[in-house]
């Protein structure tokens, strides 16, 4: 099958890379890329740890060809999240403050659902914390260190609601 | 998951030129977020993907005091933040907020939601309890499909070759009207429902319910009107005793699914309790 031309807004840098159709886009930023921050796992949309961000919403890179992804439009992937003068962006200093990761392989899902929740929704509740990541699975931690992280980031009081 | 051919129309006249120029193996995408999984199953591989990507003027949400007009390529996400949808629908809301997961809100489609017609699903029940209808458009002719008759059976609808599902139509609710939606999964973590039940309950000043609209989705192969469970409230006053009545015709009236979200037994269970629920919440709902 033909492959096309197509244009990648990555990061804020472009990519003209040829792809067959079938090429999902988790698989155009890993393997065409190189940035292998962004994970493989259940490749059915579950668990969330291909997530990336397009045009600023919280999107799941497998579910998703690349030839899909419109010239005008901007990708994030964890890579291209930093602070404001440079090293680790807030959220991320807040992941590791609390401790909110062990193996993690879904922990650059996590942070960038985590970007594009606290963008829409800079002082969420917990329950709403909690809703946000739906879409994200963790079999390490039990979640309660990731809420924790993401309260911490968002500024507020950390509820240490360890059961 | 197999190659395939990648094709971009501009218009949805050529895009369904291009599903009846390709036969069989030509399949239209809106997002893909429910076909691509299919694909890489290999339980479907189109020979012609139709891409409505570059297909402009379908999402939009536009209410004009008698009917909501949703467009096919709408994301469940902008359903779920609409305004006006918030203040006039909060049935579609309630429902909205539920699918899936957030990425998925944000990528999925409401059109492909329909025409992909998987049974675990939020939006088809919800809306067949409120009426809708879709717009089916081929060339420059369209037709008008009842929800109803849009679903056949598991993963297929009635649209044919080259149509396009371009528009979602949901009559508002009378003032006398209350609607609902209520979704059970069997646990917090799970993206799909076990059941769905959409209802709009029409109530007189006397608290006697003179019209009833129940739906049931996710438990059937395709959503179902439950007419019994309607009928038994038809009539009758707004009653915890008479909404447990209901409930109990709707899990006798239908043949559930039964597979690994749950038994059919365990379903008619839960069709019982939910339905009495959702009655119970339209109730509050009407009370305000």
């Amino acid at each position: 099958m033909k492959k096309r031309l197509i244009t990648l807004r990555v990061n804020g840098e472009e990519h003209e890379i040829a792809v067959e159709p079938r090429r999902l886009l988790v698989e155009a930023i890993r393997d065409d890329l190189g940035l292998t921050g962004t994970k493989r796992g259940c490749e059915s949309g579950v668990c969330g740890c291909c997530t990336i961000l397009l045009d600023g919403h919280n999107i799941k890179a497998c579910l998703m060809l690349a030839v899909q992804v419109q010239e005008d439009s901007e990708v994030t992937t964890i890579e291209g999240l930093r602070g404001d003068e440079g090293g680790l962006h807030p959220i991320q200093e807040a992941y590791v403050n609390y401790g909110a990761l062990q193996c993690g392989y879904c922990t650059p899902g996590f942070i960038m659902t985590t970007k594009a929740f606290l963008d829409e929704n800079p002082k969420p509740t917990e329950a709403e914390i909690r809703e946000g990541l739906g879409g994200n699975i963790c079999r390490c931690t039990g979640y309660v260190k990731i809420v924790e992280a993401i309260q911490a980031a968002s500024g507020q009081e950390v509820s240490h609601a360890h059961p | 998951m197999r190659n395939f051919e990648w094709l971009e129309p501009t218009s949805v006249a050529e895009a369904g030129r291009m599903v009846t120029e390709n036969g069989e193996g030509a399949k239209i995408m809106a997002s893909g977020t429910s076909l691509l999984l299919l694909m890489r199953q290999r339980i479907f591989s189109p020979t012609h993907v139709v891409s409505l990507g570059a297909v402009d003027g379908l999402d939009y949400i536009r209410f004009d005091g008698a009917d909501l007009r949703i467009g096919a390529r709408t994301k469940h996400r902008s359903i779920e933040h609409d305004p006006e949808i918030a203040a006039q629908f909060p049935m579609i809301a309630e429902m909205a907020r539920r699918v899936a997961n957030p990425q998925i809100r944000n990528m999925a489609t409401i059109g492909g939601n329909l025409v992909h017609n998987d049974p675990a699903s939020d939006p088809p029940a919800c809306f067949l309890a409120m009426d809708a209808t879709v717009a089916a458009v081929r060339e420059d002719q369209e037709r008008e499909i009842p929800l109803e008759e849009l679903f056949v059976d598991f993963y297929e609808t009635s649209l044919e070759p080259g149509e396009v599902l371009t528009e979602i139509r949901i009559p508002a609710l009378s003032a006398d009207s209350v609607g609902v939606y209520t979704r059970f999964t069997t646990t917090p973590a799970e993206d799909r429902p076990l059941l769905g039940v959409g209802m709009v309950l029409t109530l007189d000043k006397d608290g006697t319910c003179t019209d009833a609209r129940i739906s049931l989705g996710a438990s059937t192969p395709i959503p179902v009107r439950a007419r019994a469970a309607e009928e038994a409230l038809k009539g009758q006053p707004a009653t915890e005793e008479v909404f447990a009545k209901a409930g109990l015709a709707a899990s006798e009236e239908i043949t559930p699914l039964d597979d690994f979200r749950g038994s059919a037994d365990y379903r008619r269970e839960i069709i019982k309790v939910i339905v009495r629920r959702t009655a119970m919440r339209a109730l509050e709902r009407a009370r305000g």
